[in-house]
């Protein structure tokens, strides 16, 4: 990886250079909200927007995509369908690109590729650029307001001039025959700690979350997960403003004429209630507090248990979107709450008033396992 | 078939059916060959995976294949109507052309059972996939023990595969149970939960293999009768049955705890489901 700076004047042209092969995706001010869409010019581009409404994976997972289509005359011809169209995507946060990056991890390795999205990943560049952490965003929790692969370049912006990390060739090649590349300076790599520092120390506040997947487990009968299920209104609002999100429902259509048709692929939810009813009509989970939880498992458990990573990158969107107030950041609180009231229940090393006086989300004085006894509870309650 | 198909995981291959069979009033069970020679003929399956099955404009099931491994060029599958895929099936006609794509998910380890005792318990269904393990062991009897099989229905007329059932009961190498909940006027044979012929029924659990499929609540009862008997934890399999799309790990829909039903099993031995959380 090199580290190189551009003027920021610079941009136009490194925009037109990717528009020469590309259809350029960025962030554009929409007025009440900005949203990732095509553009032609560099004046479009929002550079220093908060959060879009939607996060950039519908343009490698379509909300909709037609995977197959079966003849008119035989059902089987079946055909293939994966229109790609080469794309870059701009402007792109770090949260943002840590999420492709765990979409990636699904659908390019696992025993199955997906061929649909290989071929539109496979097509599309990422440039990434710095933001400035605001109200909603959880990325220290996890440190995913840093990001070292997944993108192609990615501009550190330093005021006047970016610095650019280059990941890939195809992005040396753009940004060479641009722009004017030139290692940085003394200063602006103090600039750049300066800024990094800065973006760090604006997590501060954010809860400790060492213990979680445990505390997932051992809690996993707690009360809490009925007083979010009981708000939850199933509107999948979070799934689908989720970057991470990646469940689907596979579904056929057929032609007006009654004759051809096709399969599509389209967004799914786990909140959705009838997401696990099978033939008979059992429904494995058939209540909010049951999906809630299980949405939150996947995210902050089983995830990593396969992948290695949280599959949530604290983007903040659920956050805004939820109108139940139902986000990373009240499970999390919750759940260190509720372990403080148990280790208190319980009698723990720490002293009953200890632990009720410890802070919600960091409490140092009480042991980083809960005892057996709590646990047993935790799963036999 | 998977290496063919790895190219696109989703292309169902076309199968023309080839015999279909009326078993009970809802189940019928349908013989496929797959229509393409390559993809037929790179078919490989173990007992208890399944394939997922494509009417073309109406969608795809997850349906577990009931031949066995050894049975190849065709694909039986044993399937109850019971929604628009399976209900537009059971309309259909030999000669007809669906569309298969798999074999999806892990099966019963049946190399690792191979020389032990093995002790089969199907309840309504679940029959379906113990049948391809049945008549996998059948066709290769002399690599095991005792064999006993217990398969239980509500009704005399809800028993499958009668015919087969009667057949193996004349021999001497299976100990086999047919247990009915609601005996009619005519049934002479046994009558109650698939969990009563345990009783008296003698097993070496250091060298018995369980395995059981059926609806949920059967699992709890059944394999609170195989540790009794003392079989390890590791030696009791299971099948799981969830709502499935994708078959492959991605769509989400058959999650639990942190597991994939459709990759991670549809079987799993209960040490394993033990640890799902949400499993059982
Ligand atoms: C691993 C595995 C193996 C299986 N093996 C067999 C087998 O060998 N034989 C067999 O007959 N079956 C088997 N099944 C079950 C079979 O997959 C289902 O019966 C089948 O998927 C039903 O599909 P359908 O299109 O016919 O029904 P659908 O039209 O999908 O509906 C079936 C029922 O499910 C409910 N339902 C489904 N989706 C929703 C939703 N989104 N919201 C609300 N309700 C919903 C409805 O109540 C409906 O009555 C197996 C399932 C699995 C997972
Ligand atoms: S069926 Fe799609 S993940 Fe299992």
């Amino acid at each position: 990886m090199l580290f190189r700076v551009i003027d920021k004047t610079e941009l136009p042209e490194l925009l037109n250079g990717f528009l020469v092969a590309h259809q350029v995706i960025g962030p554009v001010d929409k007025g009440d909200h900005f949203e990732f869409a095509p553009v032609t010019a560099a004046d479009e581009l929002a550079l220093d927007y908060t959060l879009t409404t939607l996060p950039p994976k519908k343009y490698l997972l379509p909300p909709r995509e037609t995977l197959l289509s079966f003849g008119t005359t035989h059902a089987e011809d079946i055909e293939v369908v994966c229109e790609v169209t080469p794309r870059v995507i701009f402007g792109v946060h770090a949260c943002d690109i840590n999420a492709i990056n765990r979409l990636d991890a699904v659908f390019l390795g696992d025993e199955f590729p997906d061929p649909y999205y290989r071929a539109r990943r496979e097509a599309t560049l990422v440039v990434g650029i710095s933001c400035t952490p605001f109200a909603e965003c959880l990325c220290g929790l996890w440190g995913t307001g840093e990001v070292h692969s997944g993108y192609d370049l990615f501009l550190f912006d330093l005021g006047e001039v970016y610095l650019v990390s280059i990941y890939s060739v195809e992005g040396a090649n753009i940004l060479e025959a641009t722009c004017h590349p030139r290692p940085a300076t003394p200063a602006e790599v103090l600039d750049f700690e300066i800024c990094s520092k800065r973006f760090h120390d604006s997590f501060a506040a954010l809860p400790d979350t060492a213990e979680l997947p445990m505390l997932m487990d051992v809690l996993h009968k707690d009360a809490t997960w009925d007083e979010l299920g009981e708000r939850c209104l199933s509107c999948t609002a979070c799934s689908v403003s989720c970057p991470t999100c990646y469940c689907f429902d596979l579904i056929d259509l057929t032609d007006p004429d009654g004759c051809g048709g096709r399969r599509q692929r389209v967004w799914d939810s786990c909140n959705s209630p009838g997401f696990a009813v099978v033939a008979g009509g059992h429904n494995f989970r058939d209540s909010g507090r049951n999906r809630v939880r299980h949405r939150f498992y996947h995210k902050l458990l089983s995830f990593r248990a396969k992948y290695g990573d949280m599959l949530c990158v604290g983007c903040g969107r659920c956050v805004r979107s939820c109108k139940a107030d139902i986000n990373p950041r009240t499970v999390i609180e919750r759940l260190y709450r509720d372990r403080d009231r148990w280790l208190t229940e319980q009698g723990s090393g720490a002293t009953g008033a200890e632990a009720a006086a410890a802070p919600a989300i960091k409490a140092e004085a009480a042991p980083a396992t809960p005892p057996a006894s709590v646990a047993e509870q935790g799963s036999g309650a | 078939m998977k290496n063919a198909m790895s190219a696109n995981p989703y292309r169902p291959w076309p199968a023309r059916i080839t015999s279909i069979i009326d078993l009970t009033a809802k189940e019928k069970l349908f013989e496929f060959r797959l229509i393409d020679s390559a993809i037929r003929e790179g078919f490989r399956h173990t007992a208890g995976q399944f394939v997922e099955l494509s009417l073309f404009g109406i969608g795809e099931a997850p349906i577990s294949i009931s031949s066995a491994p050894s049975k190849q060029g065709f694909i039986e599958l044993c399937v109850r109507a019971s929604g628009s895929v399976t209900g537009a099936l059971h309309r259909m006609k030999c000669g007809d052309i669906v569309g298969l794509r798999g074999p999806f998910g892990r099966g019963f380890p049946f190399e690792e059972m191979r020389g032990h005792d093995v002790l089969l318990v199907a309840g309504g269904l679940g029959i379906a996939p113990l049948k391809s393990l049945i008549n996998h062991i059948h066709d290769e009897r002399h690599d095991f023990g005792k064999v006993t099989i217990a398969y239980g229905s509500r009704t005399p007329a809800d028993i499958m595969f009668l015919d087969q059932f009667k057949m193996w009961q004349h021999r001497q190498d299976f100990d086999l149970h047919l247990l009915v909940s609601q005996p009619d006027d005519e049934w002479t044979g046994e009558v109650g939960y698939v969990t009563q012929c345990f009783e008296g029924l003698r097993v070496n659990p250091l060298r018995t293999y369980g395995a059981i499929v059926g609806p949920p609540v059967m699992y709890k009862s059944v394999i609170e009768e195989m540790r009794k008997k003392g079989i390890s934890y590791d030696m009791i399999y299971m099948s799981f049955e969830r709502q499935m799309k994708c078959g492959m790990g991605k769509c989400g829909h058959c999650a639990v705890g942190h597991q994939y039903i459709c990759v991670d099993g549809p079987v799993f031995n209960y040490w394993e489901a033990k640890n799902i959380q949400g499993a059982i």
